[in-house]
């Protein structure tokens, strides 16, 4: 198959560019006047692009270069932090947006595809939070280590809940997972030995002799203290986007839409529907945890605070905001949920009622998400041929 | 352990029992009409609370007398979220009757951390605990070693009244025999001319008013009330519904009282480790579901294949 | 020929595939099977009759698992299959269509047959997740291979794999579902009213068409739960005829067509 020209790529690398520069002008903007200019602008651009039927040319552009436009949005997110590398607070958003990214990635897999409900996400991103700070205050294990453990913390911990998961559907299986969140944080607060209220240092991530929290100095250029840690969560979502999205595509992806979307019918054809869960449960635990892991170290101190309900409700915000299943809207989503309130104060107190409330509205006008869920490709590019 | 200490430890379970046992109702109400359950109920229960507070002071200075005051805290928070109740039915829970239950599910939790977060928000200094009054007369007595104070027995008498009302109107009221009618057979019932959507928003609206009506004896019995006060007292509640077989209001006022009780003995019996009550109680929630995935009494559920 | 010959000769070509014996299956005081037996030989088409409630439907859900049944055993190619999960049941070569429509109508075509294919799929996650050439070459196979099911159902259908099963007609949607069950190869088939909601022209087409598939799969054996007289008369070698759970005939269409008990059951006593 002769590779697609480059007149079909245009679209899909023009949106990553033209998303890149609207990411950089929106992480730096000073005034609240700027951010509101930046929004508006955004809106009437996506309803005009709308109206000229440009977003399906880039749709189909995307759809027929997907690792063209995968390898441009990493190379848009390098760039925009490389514009951006002195501001710290904007290298510290953009890490915990893709941290978070990685979370709801996780739950999708739980959620969007096996239809596992999960309402303790924030639950196992403290688990990989608090893993991190207790290897680190503990043992002289090499921090980088921090991650596959936090990961291993989640499955653990949460396989506590696989028997309960399994044998309970719908609110029940809610109740169970909203229980254990809410246990979580409370065992948390009221255990000393895990600093309690106030929470627990979590000490920097050490790899060969460079430290990730100290600033970076190349001759007169001075990076942020974060950056470090942004190349590390680029790195971790580039890794679990690529793991989610071809495990959706493939045999295990199928098999956990069939569970979800008929129990019966898929046990008549031999699926086991305990194992799928099992690993759909676990999977999306482990991605929560190593995200968390990383996201105790650029937090540097952590406390029962930081993942109480409300914070899990956000992450399930962010899955359903962006789309159920839908794994580019996933990591949108988090990018708008953690960036926005932040740069749009106004609404910064009232994050935790506006999410809730754009929820809703989701729910009752467009449930499929902001980006509906394709059909499975199993294969990008690839037609099959009519019979 | 001495007497009074125990006496202490019944009424403090009692109480709460009958709070678990007047939230529970309402879960179990709502789900036996319309196969909901409405996460934002706990938060009803907090908007409740809040709206009779703030009706107190808004009518403290013109009103003296105590039981006066309470009457119209208590109606005025029962009437706002009976209306409260209605319209999250009309506008959430309705439109929501044909897509799958987990959409319900979602928006109802989601609809709940508006409501808490609205409290918070615009409550004047709503993120810190506020200071409920003292409405009913405090005497206290005292038989041998063991004392209770007369409004925790008011309270007391108050909210088993108040079951029994709903009792009362479910059982042997028209209203109520629609409202059985619908939990068994929407379709059926309509068929006889029975208004659905009344009899839901007529549902939805009890439950609310018994929400409020928890949510004040919560702040006359604690003194004191907070934004998140509604998320546990809901978890709790929703857990006693399902104890009881969600959809069974007996069940649901046993389920209350059981809950209370495995906490108080909990809480008594480990002293040290009280603050872990509530992580205790999570855990045995957590533990039940296992065990009996629909609750102690199983749902009848069928699916043809 | 000695008798023992001859006996041994009876019993290995009149083996039954599907052996049932004695099922019961009680819901509270309700007996939904009453002591049934049906025995499939290998090749047959049986049609299984009766009226509504008769536990034709309750009959397929034991044999493939999802109820337990409270007497009896069932036998499949030998092995006892008994109280087996229904992921067992489809392993060991049985597969069903159910009586109200069960598709996963979100995902395309493709993928809905494919859910039928799993014991020929590789599922392991190195496969799935690292081998992606070799899983590329598996995923090509199996769609010709579902397409060129489809098209025995309808020549148009096998261009649409990659569309939502939503988008499809009813009957479009009974094809596939049949395909689902097919595509396996298994080795007992359960139709379950196949054709609900089909003109007599569709019907018809439908039956030719599943016989075509039986041609190329040698051996396929069949049990269909029917209402239209006409298609069991025309596709079956024989019928078992249910009535409030019990067997109350077997044999020949023409046979239990005639029996008088059948048609008491079918349209009361006159």
């Amino acid at each position: 198959m002769p590779p697609p020209a480059l007149a079909s790529r245009l679209p899909a690398i023009g949106c990553v560019a033209l998303a890149t520069v609207y990411g950089v002008a929106f992480l730096a903007a000073e005034s609240q006047a700027a951010v509101g200019a930046l929004l508006a602008l955004a809106a009437a651009a996506i309803a005009l692009a709308a109206r000229a039927g440009l977003l399906e040319t880039v749709r189909a552009s995307i759809g027929a270069n997907p690792a063209t436009f995968d390898v441009a949005a990493v190379t848009g997110v390098l760039a925009a932090a490389a514009w951006l590398h002195h501001q710290h607070f904007a290298i510290l958003m953009m890490t915990t947006a893709m941290l978070l990214a990685v979370a709801a990635l996780g739950l999708t897999v739980q959620f969007g595809f096996a239809g596992v409900v999960n309402f303790a996400g924030a639950a196992f991103l403290g688990i990989g939070c608090y893993t991190a700070a207790i290897v680190t205050k503990y043992t002289a294990l090499p921090a980088l280590l921090t991650l596959p453990l936090g990961g291993l913390a989640a499955a653990l911990i949460g396989s506590i809940l696989i028997l309960p998961v399994l044998r309970t559907r719908g609110h029940y299986a809610a109740l169970v997972t909203i229980a254990f969140g809410i246990l979580f944080k409370t065992f948390l607060e009221v255990n000393d030995a895990l600093g309690g209220p106030q929470g627990m240092q979590v000490k920097p991530i050490v790899l060969l002799g460079w430290n990730l929290s100290k600033p970076i100095h190349l001759g007169t250029f001075t990076v942020s203290f974060y950056f470090s840690y942004l190349l590390l969560a680029l790195a971790l979502l580039a890794l679990c986007f690529v793991l989610v999205r071809r495990l959706e595509r493939s045999w295990i992806g199928l098999s956990l839409d069939a569970i979800r979307l008929d129990e019966v019918a898929s046990a008549c054809y031999g699926l086991d529907i305990a194992r799928w869960k099992v690993l759909a449960f676990t999977l999306g635990n482990v991605l929560a945890g190593c995200a968390g892991a990383v996201y105790g170290h650029v937090l540097g101190f952590i406390a029962p605070n930081n993942f109480t309900f409300a914070d899990s409700l956000v992450l399930v915000s962010i899955v359903l905001l962006g789309g159920i299943g839908n794994v580019w809207g996933a990591t949108v989503a988090a990018a708008f949920v953690v960036i926005l309130p932040e740069k749009l104060q106004i609404i910064q107190e009232y994050r935790f009622a506006l999410y809730a409330a754009l929820v809703i509205l989701i729910l009752l006008f467009r449930p499929q998400g902001l980006l509906p869920r394709p059909l499975r490709a199993y294969l990008p590019g690839w037609t099959p041929k009519s019979p | 352990m001495d007497i009074a200490l125990l006496g202490q430890y019944l009424v403090n379970g009692l109480m709460l029992g009958l709070m678990y046992a007047l939230v529970a109702v309402g879960f179990t109400l709502f789900f036996g009409v319309l196969d909901v359950i409405k996460f934002s109920h706990g938060d009803v229960l907090t908007v409740g609370a809040f709206t009779g507070f703030a009706t107190w002071l808004a009518i403290k200075a013109t009103i003296a007398i105590p039981w006066l005051q309470l009457a119209i805290v208590a109606v005025a928070a029962m009437l706002g979220m009976a209306v409260l109740g209605a319209l999250i039915a009309r506008f959430l829970i309705l439109p929501l009757r044909a897509a799958p239950a987990l959409n319900t599910l979602l928006i109802t939790l989601m609809l709940g951390t508006v409501l808490r977060e609205s409290v918070r928000l615009f409550f004047p200094d709503g993120s810190n605990p506020k200071p409920f009054p003292s409405l009913l007369p405090t005497t206290p007595f005292t038989y041998g070693l063991f004392t209770v104070r007369l409004d925790s027995v008011i309270l007391f008498v108050a909210g088993l009244a108040m079951i029994a009302a709903v009792h009362l109107i479910i059982n042997r009221s028209k209203l109520g025999l629609a409202i059985r009618a619908v939990a068994q057979d929407a379709e059926t019932a309509r068929t006889m001319g029975i208004n659905f959507t009344f009899v839901i928003l007529v549902t939805f609206a009890i439950g609310s008013a018994l929400a409020a009506f928890a949510g004040v004896m919560n702040g006359l019995y604690y003194n004191e009330i907070n934004f998140g006060m509604g998320l546990l007292l809901g978890v709790f509640g929703f857990s006693a519904a399902v104890v009881g077989g969600l959809g069974n209001i007996y069940g649901a006022i046993l389920g209350g009282f059981l809950f209370a009780a495995l906490q108080t003995i909990g809480a008594a019996a480990l002293p040290f480790a009280s603050a872990y009550k509530d992580v205790f109680a999570l855990a045995v929630i957590i533990v039940l579901m296992t065990w009996r995935p629909t609750g102690l009494i199983a749902e009848k559920t069928s699916e043809r294949v | 020929m000695t008798e023992t010959m001859t006996a041994t000769m009876t019993t290995a070509t009149t083996d039954p595939l599907l052996a049932c014996a004695g099922l019961v299956c009680r819901f509270g005081g309700l007996v939904a099977l009453d002591r049934v037996d049906l025995a499939v030989r290998e090749g047959e088409i049986v049609g299984l009759i009766g009226p509504n409630g008769s536990g034709k439907t309750t009959l397929f859900n034991v044999v493939t698992g999802i109820y337990a049944a409270d007497g009896g055993t069932i036998a499949f190619a030998g092995a006892d299959i008994t109280g087996a999960r229904p992921q067992a049941v489809y392993r060991a070569g049985i597969t069903r269509t159910f009586q109200r429509s069960r598709m996963c109508l979100p995902l395309s075509v493709f993928d809905n047959i494919m859910v039928g294919n799993h014991k020929r799929l590789d599922h392991g996650l190195v496969f799935n997740l690292l081998r992606r050439a070799a899983f590329a070459a598996e995923l090509r196979r199996n769609w010709d291979e579902a397409a060129e099911l489809v098209a025995v159902f309808n020549p148009q259908l096998a261009a649409r794999l990659d569309e939502p099963a939503a988008r499809l007609a009813m009957i479009d949607r009974r094809r596939v579902e049949i395909c689902r069950a097919l595509i396996s190869r298994p080795r007992l088939l359960l139709l379950d009213e196949p054709s609900a909601g089909m003109t007599h022209e569709e019907t018809r087409e439908l039956m030719d068409d599943i016989l075509v598939v039986r041609e190329r799969m040698s051996g396929l054996t069949i049990v269909i739960i029917e209402h239209e007289m006409g298609v069991i008369e025309r596709i079956t070698d024989r019928c078992v005829v249910l009535n409030y759970g019990r067997k109350i005939s077997e044999g020949k269409f023409a046979q239990i067509a005639a029996d008088r008990q059948v048609q008491e059951a079918y349209l009361g006593v006159a």
